[in-house]
C-alpha cells in the first residue's frame, strides 16, 4: 500500500484493522473502477455503434431497436468497395499522405537539426517563425488559399494538396524534433566526428537513430494530419475525382437518396480504420512522447 | 560558430575565409527551406485575407478596393452577432467539460495499477479519427430512430428527443463531439503533468491526515499547473476552431444554433461566394486566436523553448 494508494478515501487511509482495510480497497477499487469504465464506454462507443451498425442489413436500424445486428452481414462494406470512385478516393488520401508525411518530415529533420546544433544569428527568432503557425487555424486561411491558389492555376490538383498539407504539417514535426535533437549529448555527436563522420553521416547515423522515437513520433502526426484534413481539401479541390476519403464522407449524404445506413458506417468504419491500424503499430511510442511532454 | 568544433582549449587552427563562411551558411540552409514553404503558403494566406478583406470581389474575382466597407457590414450583421455568440458559448461549455473530463480520466488512468498501458493507448484512440468521422458516428448516436441513443433510452421506456432537430440538444450534441475528439489529447497532457510529481509528496501529505481534495487542490493542482495551461490552451484552441464536426455534424443548424465563427465563415465565402466578409470573418478568428497564443506563448512556450535549446 505505497504510492498514489495513499491518496484514498479516509476509510483506507488509517490502517487499522481488516474490516477498514477491506473496504478502503472496496472504495478504491469503485473509485478507479468507475471512471475507468466511463472512459472506456465514452470512447469506444461511437466506434462500436459505427461497426454495429455497418454490420446491420440496410433497413433494420429504422425497424428495431436491438443494439446488436440481427443477421451480421459485410454487405455494406462490399457496397463501398464496388462505389464508382472509391479506389481513387483511397488512392488520393493515401498519397497525399504519403507525400504529406515524407516531405515535411525531411525538411523538419533538417531544419531541427540546424535549431538543435548550431548556434547562429536570429536562431530563437527563426524557431519562434518556425512556432507562429502552429496556433493559426486552417480552416482560418482556407478564403484566402482558394483564392491563391485559384490565381495560380492549381486548384483541383494534387500539388495544392501536397503544398499546403506539406506546409501545415512542418511546425509541429520541427517542434517536436528539436526536443529529441537537442536531448542527444553533443558528445556522442563528436566522437563521431573525431572518427571521421561528416555531418551528413552524423545526422543519418547518430543523430537520427538515437532521436528515432522522436522521428516516429513526428511522423505518426504528420500522417494523422494528412490522413484527417478536411478544410484544405474542402476548399481547394471540387472535382469528384479528387476527393480524399473524409471529403467523399462528408458529401456522403448528398449523394445518397435514401440513406442507408450501413453502407455511411461501413465507409465511415473503411476510412478511420488504416489510421488507427497505423496508431497499433506505433502506440507506444506516440503515447509516450505525448506524455512526457514532447508533443504541445 | 557551430558548436561542436568550438573547443577553447585547442588553439585556433588556420582558417580559410571560404570554411568560414560555408560554416555560417550551413545552419540557414538547414533552415530556410522549411520556412519558405510555411511562411510561402501560410504567411501568404494570412496577409491576402488581410487585403481581400479590404476588397470587394465579384463574380470574375475582381477586386474593388472598398476599404472598412465589409468589416462595418458583417460587423452589423445579426447573423455575425449570433455566431459570436454561439462560438463564444461552445468553447466556454467544451473548455468546462473537456477539462473536467481530462482531469478525472488523468487522475483515473494515474492510479490505474493493472493494464495502465493498455487503457492509456486506448484513450488515445478518438485522436485519431478524422473530424468528419467522429461527426457521422455522433451522428448516428443522436439519430432520432435508430441511433443508440434513443435506442437505449426507449429500452429503458424513457422519451426519445429528437436530439439533432432540438437547437439546444443539437447544441449540446456538437459539445460532446467535439469533446470526444480534444479531451484524450488533453488527458495525456495532464498524465504527464501528474507523473512528474514526486510520489513522496503524497504520502507526507497523508500521513499528515490531508483529505483527498485538499491534496489535490493544494499539492497536486498547483503542480500541474504548466501541464494544466498547456491543455487549458490546446482544448480552447481547438474548440474556437471547430470545423469539420460542426459542418459534417449539423452543418449550423437547426435555426442557427451551431453556426459557430467558422462555419459561418465557410458558407459566407464558399455558397454566397463574399471572399471580402470571408476574409473579414477569418481576421476574426485570426484575432481571438492570436490573443490566446500571444498568452500561450507567454506563459508556457518561451521559458520552454529556451530550455530546449540551452539543453
Amino acid at each position: 500500500m505505497t504510492g498514489p494508494s495513499s491518496k484514498k478515501s479516509g476509510a483506507g487511509r488509517s490502517r487499522t484493522g481488516p474490516v477498514r482495510d477491506w473496504s478502503g480497497r472496496f472504495g478504491r477499487a469503485a473509485l478507479i473502477g468507475i471512471p475507468l469504465a466511463v472512459l472506456v464506454v465514452w470512447t469506444l462507443t461511437p466506434i462500436v455503434w459505427a461497426v454495429l451498425a455497418s454490420l446491420k442489413e440496410p433497413l433494420e436500424i429504422y425497424e428495431s431497436n436491438a443494439l446488436l445486428p440481427a443477421n451480421p452481414t459485410l454487405a455494406a462494406y462490399r457496397k463501398v468497395l464496388a462505389m464508382d470512385g472509391f479506389g481513387r478516393w483511397l488512392f488520393n488520401s493515401a498519397l497525399v499522405t504519403v507525400v504529406a508525411t515524407f516531405v515535411p518530415l525531411t525538411i523538419s529533420v533538417l531544419a531541427a537539426y540546424g535549431f538543435a546544433r548550431y548556434a547562429f544569428r536570429f536562431r530563437h527568432v527563426l524557431l519562434l517563425l518556425y512556432l507562429v503557425p502552429r496556433i493559426i487555424p486552417r480552416v482560418s486561411l482556407i478564403v484566402p488559399l482558394n483564392s491563391l491558389m485559384s490565381d495560380l492555376g492549381l486548384i483541383n490538383t494534387y500539388w495544392v494538396l501536397f503544398i499546403t498539407y506539406s506546409a501545415s504539417a512542418i511546425p509541429l514535426a520541427t517542434w517536436i524534433l528539436v526536443g529529441f535533437f537537442a536531448s542527444v549529448p553533443k558528445e556522442i555527436e563528436e566522437a563521431a566526428t573525431i572518427d571521421g563522420a561528416n555531418m551528413w553521416n552524423r545526422l543519418r547515423r547518430v543523430m537520427i537513430p538515437i532521436a528515432w522515437p522522436g522521428v516516429v513520433t513526428a511522423g505518426v502526426l504528420c500522417v494523422r494530419e494528412a490522413w484527417n484534413e478536411f478544410a484544405f481539401v474542402l476548399a481547394l479541390v471540387n472535382e469528384s475525382t479528387m476527393r480524399t476519403l473524409p471529403y467523399q464522407l462528408y458529401v456522403l449524404k448528398d449523394a445518397m437518396g435514401v440513406q442507408d445506413y450501413a453502407v455511411y458506417n461501413a465507409f465511415t468504419v473503411l476510412t478511420i480504420l488504416p489510421l488507427l491500424l497505423v496508431y497499433l503499430l506505433l502506440e507506444r511510442r506516440v503515447v509516450d512522447s505525448i506524455v512526457s511532454g514532447s508533443v504541445k | 560558430m557551430t558548436s561542436v568544433d568550438d573547443s577553447p582549449e585547442l588553439p585556433p587552427l588556420p582558417r580559410d575565409r571560404m570554411a568560414d563562411f560555408k560554416e555560417g551558411v550551413v545552419p540557414y540552409l538547414f533552415v530556410v527551406p522549411g520556412l519558405l514553404l510555411v511562411f510561402g503558403i501560410l504567411g501568404y494566406a494570412v496577409v491576402g485575407g488581410a487585403i481581400l478583406s479590404l476588397n470587394e470581389t465579384d463574380m470574375f474575382l475582381n477586386k474593388t478596393f472598398v476599404g472598412l466597407k465589409n468589416y462595418r457590414d458583417v460587423f452589423s450583421d445579426p447573423r455575425f452577432i449570433n455566431a459570436l455568440w454561439r462560438t463564444l458559448l461552445f468553447v466556454v461549455v467544451s473548455i468546462a467539460l473537456g477539462i473536467g473530463m481530462s482531469m478525472i480520466f488523468a487522475l483515473t488512468l494515474y492510479r490505474v495499477t493493472r493494464g495502465k498501458r493498455f487503457f492509456r493507448g486506448l484513450s488515445l484512440v478518438p485522436y485519431f479519427v478524422s473530424g468528419v468521422a467522429t461527426a457521422v458516428m455522433f451522428r448516428f448516436i443522436f439519430t432520432t430512430s435508430g441511433g443508440f441513443a434513443n435506442s437505449v433510452l426507449s429500452a429503458l421506456g424513457l422519451p426519445t428527443p429528437s436530439w439533432l432537430g432540438d437547437p439546444a440538444l443539437a447544441f449540446m450534441v456538437a459539445v460532446l463531439a467535439n469533446c470526444w475528439f480534444m479531451v484524450p489529447f488533453a488527458t495525456l497532457i495532464l498524465l504527464g503533468g501528474l507523473q512528474t510529481i514526486d510520489r513522496e509528496i503524497y504520502d507526507s501529505a497523508s500521513i499528515d491526515g490531508a483529505s483527498d481534495f485538499a491534496v489535490f487542490r493544494r499539492i497536486t493542482l498547483p503542480l500541474i499547473k504548466p501541464m494544466m495551461g498547456v491543455s487549458l490552451i490546446w482544448v480552447t484552441y481547438i474548440s474556437f476552431s471547430t470545423f469539420d464536426i460542426i459542418l459534417a455534424l449539423t452543418a449550423g443548424g437547426p435555426q442557427r444554433a451551431t453556426e459557430l465563427l467558422s462555419i459561418y465563415m465557410f458558407e459566407t465565402a464558399f455558397l454566397e461566394l463574399n471572399f471580402g466578409a470571408g476574409s473579414v470573418l477569418m481576421m476574426v478568428l485570426l484575432a481571438f486566436n492570436t490573443a490566446l497564443s500571444v498568452l500561450y506563448l507567454k506563459v508556457f512556450v518561451m521559458g520552454d523553448h529556451r530550455r530546449k535549446l540551452e539543453k
